[in-house]
């Protein structure tokens, strides 16, 4: 009798399945994440690289690494944040942040035995902001406007006029109430101590980053040498060693204490004695009063004249009016020589670096009843008396009181005009912009 | 040997069956498991129904799952049991439908079905179509809503109708991610969306709403005592989904009333704050 026996191939089959178990671990990464770092400013580098270099050049190798080493060394890792300025109990330091705060903030996302969380900024930043504080997360491109990049220092919507920092309650207004009308939600359900927490991170973000910024802007003038020279120290027993101690001292100085002196750190210092004081409102002010209607009247003057909201808002305030500007994070680097914003290849090495896309940004429209610095009036004339930092909108310092105050009233009286031009005479008539309220 | 299997299997449905119980009543590790407190009127009428349909689910289940695990058992491949005379393995019979038993599992669901759509009627149209009316100049006008909610990604934004009763007017009242709310009325809500599809939900209202883009809802509820609970997007929205959180806070009418004056002093300026 004849038997069919089958070959089994054993060993090609065992073979195969060890295979597929390697090409599944493969795909489905069997290592640890790498710890995360904080991310090179590559777009400032390249902007310093064109702003002092001959077109084609670039900066000696060794800069990159040595910029981390330093920003390593004086701030630490998103992990082990470090803040080099608490020196002693009574440093003014003090003032801007404290290092319990940066720990709760930092780090990975966890809890402690009680649920107190840790790794605040991870838990609810990171995925707009970025790990270095760049407004670069992997959300940011779907968003408009962008996230905020922390790193240069400016933040939009505060009480302080143009150039000084926020103040601690300004930016626990925006992780409270977060922005209406962007992507900026409100964190109400946080505790205090949690809000606190963040705020001093994101100062923390801000100073390295603009520390950073600083550091590159003076990379041109090294002419290729260190910004310290490890070198100079690594020799005990040289003749020279005494000199070349102290030009190392004077390199570290620069580089430590000057750079990060006034215009970086020291600005954050009682920032509250900056605050805008907004004078008291006029009576007419309040909706109820007799002669709210005539201040509104003298505010569309304003609006119209003086103040001349018309150029950039629109005829009507549909934020129609220029339109063709970008905010002071996309234009440090878009007015780089050689780059066109109507010509993407122009500007393709900034976006490989790191850069977002550019968009317009848009003068608000007014007939929308949503004010993202704050619903308060306050805020409101804030914005008009300081204007909004990074943005197109100026300051007003020509504007009186009475007239800031009758613009306010006008503003936060358009989303509801009616297009008779009579204000709540008679509500029949279709407002303005009836999507606006609707 | 193999009846082995039909007891693991029959296993399923009795573990399924006591961790429903254990839930429900508050045993051990479930404890918490079931139901949240309730603070509405309407509530008691939906957890009702809520175990009316639980227990016609378990009578059903419970009875199919034994059948099953008798069936089972019964016919379990024992090796000698299931043999004809001549030693042979019994072979299974086909049967193609049974057409009074597809009559039988066909109608009974339906009658159980229809109970539960009358059963629930007076709830639905309570909950979600007659919008509590009050009276204005001698007609019956349905209750203007007393905040509008209004969902966006990621988040809840509240805007109180303020002095005039009306949404969507100079002195609403805004504020974020929390809504506080007298205790003492039944509460109306206004509900839109400024993006996509979101939905309202507050667990210890037992109350859901989906908010839909383009269009205008209206929820309502009847708080029964002060209490702090969350409100969550039970509408899966976008990455932040599971940060769309806020707080609902009822409150008494006093404290309401306090809240309301906080909101209105911060909507005007100080100095017109403190002359009032």
């Amino acid at each position: 009798m004849k038997t069919h026996q089958r070959k089994i191939p054993k060993q090609p089959a065992s073979c195969l399945g060890a295979l597929i178990v390697v090409l599944v671990m493969l795909l489905a990464g069997c290592e640890r994440s790498p710890q995360p770092q904080f991310r090179l400013n590559n777009v400032e580098l390249i902007k310093q690289e064109r702003l002092n270099l001959d077109d084609g050049e670039h900066f000696p190798e060794h800069y990159p690494t040595e910029l981390s080493n330093i920003l390593t060394a004086l701030f630490g890792t998103p992990n082990e944040p470090r803040f080099p300025f608490l020196l002693g109990e009574d440093d003014d330091a003090h003032e801007i942040l404290s290092l319990e705060n940066l720990e709760l903030a930092a780090g990975p996302v966890s809890s402690g035995r009680k649920g107190e969380p840790s790794g605040l900024y991870r838990e609810h930043c990171v995925q707009c902001h970025g790990i270095t504080g760049d407004g670069a997360g992997p959300t940011a491109a779907f968003l408009t406007p962008y996230p905020r990049d922390f790193r240069m220092g400016k933040f939009k919507f505060k009480s302080t006029p143009l150039g000084k920092p926020p103040t601690d309650e300004d930016l626990s207004r925006i992780i409270r109430h977060g922005i209406p009308g962007t992507a900026m939600p409100s964190f109400q359900t946080l505790s205090p101590t949690e809000v606190a927490a963040l705020i001093d991170y994101v100062k923390y973000l801000s100073i390295r980053g603009q520390y950073e910024r600083r550091l590159m802007s003076e990379l041109a003038s090294m002419d290729g040498d260190p910004l310290l020279d490890l070198s100079l120290i690594e020799k005990e027993d040289d003749s020279e060693a005494e000199e070349n101690h102290e030009i190392f001292e004077e390199q570290l100085y620069t580089v430590v204490g000057e750079y990060c002196s006034e215009e970086i750190v020291a600005r954050w210092i009682d920032p509250d004695s900056k605050i805008t004081e907004v004078p008291a409102a006029p009576q007419s002010y309040s909706i109820e009063s007799a002669d709210h209607k005539k201040l509104i009247e003298t505010g569309q003057a304003l609006f119209r004249g003086k103040a001349n909201c018309v150029q950039c808002h629109g005829d009507t305030g549909l934020g129609d009016g220029a339109t063709d500007n970008h905010d002071a994070w996309t234009k440090d680097w878009l007015n780089t020589t050689g780059v066109d914003v109507n010509l993407p290849e122009s500007y393709q090495h900034f976006i490989d670096a790191g850069a977002m896309r550019p968009k317009k940004i848009r003068p608000r429209n007014l007939r929308m009843p949503v004010f993202r610095g704050g619903n308060r009036p306050e805020d409101t004339y804030r914005r008009i008396i300081n204007g909004i930092e990074g943005t197109p909108m100026p300051s007003s310092p020509t504007l009186t009181p009475e007239e800031i105050w009758a613009l306010v009233a006008y503003v936060r009286a358009m989303p509801y005009e009616l297009s008779d031009e009579g204000i709540g005479q008679n509500e029949s008539h279709a407002p303005v912009n009836e999507q606006a309220i609707r | 040997m193999n009846r082995i299997w039909s007891i693991l299997f029959f296993l399923v449905p009795i573990l399924g069956v006591a961790t429903f119980i254990m839930a429900a009543s508050g045993i051990g590790p479930l404890k918490g498991a079931w139901l949240p407190e309730n603070y509405a009127q309407s509530g008691e009428t939906i957890d009702h129904l809520f175990n009316v349909i639980h227990l016609i689910c378990a009578a059903i289940f419970i009875s199919t799952g034994t059948a099953i695990g008798w069936f089972v058992w019964k016919f379990a491949d024992r090796g000698d049991v299931n043999v004809d005379t001549n030693g042979k393995a019994r072979k299974a019979r086909y049967i193609h439908g049974n057409w009074k038993l597809e009559l039988l599992w066909t109608v009974i669901p339906g009658f159980i079905l229809l109970f539960i759509a009358f059963y629930q009627m007076n709830a639905w149209s309570e909950t979600r179509l007659n919008r509590p009316a009050i009276e204005i100049d001698g007609q019956m006008v349905p209750k203007p809503p007393l905040v509008l909610v209004k969902a966006k990604q990621f988040g809840w934004e509240f805007h109180y109708a303020g002095a005039d009763q009306k949404i969507h007017t100079q002195d609403d009242l805004y504020v974020e991610n929390k809504l506080v709310i007298p205790d003492d009325e039944t509460i109306v809500m206004q509900m839109e969306s400024r993006d996509v599809i979101h939905s309202f939900f507050v667990p210890k209202l037992r109350l859901k709403q989906d908010i839909v883009p383009g269009m205008t809802q209206f929820a309502w509820f009847t708080p029964t005592g002060k209490a702090k609970m969350g409100i969550i997007c039970a509408e899966l929205c976008g990455w932040g989904h599971s940060q769309m959180k806020g707080t609902l806070e009822i409150v008494s009418r006093a404290e309401f009333n306090q809240y309301i004056t906080e909101l209105e002093s911060e909507n005007r300026p100080a100095e017109l704050a403190e002359n009032e």
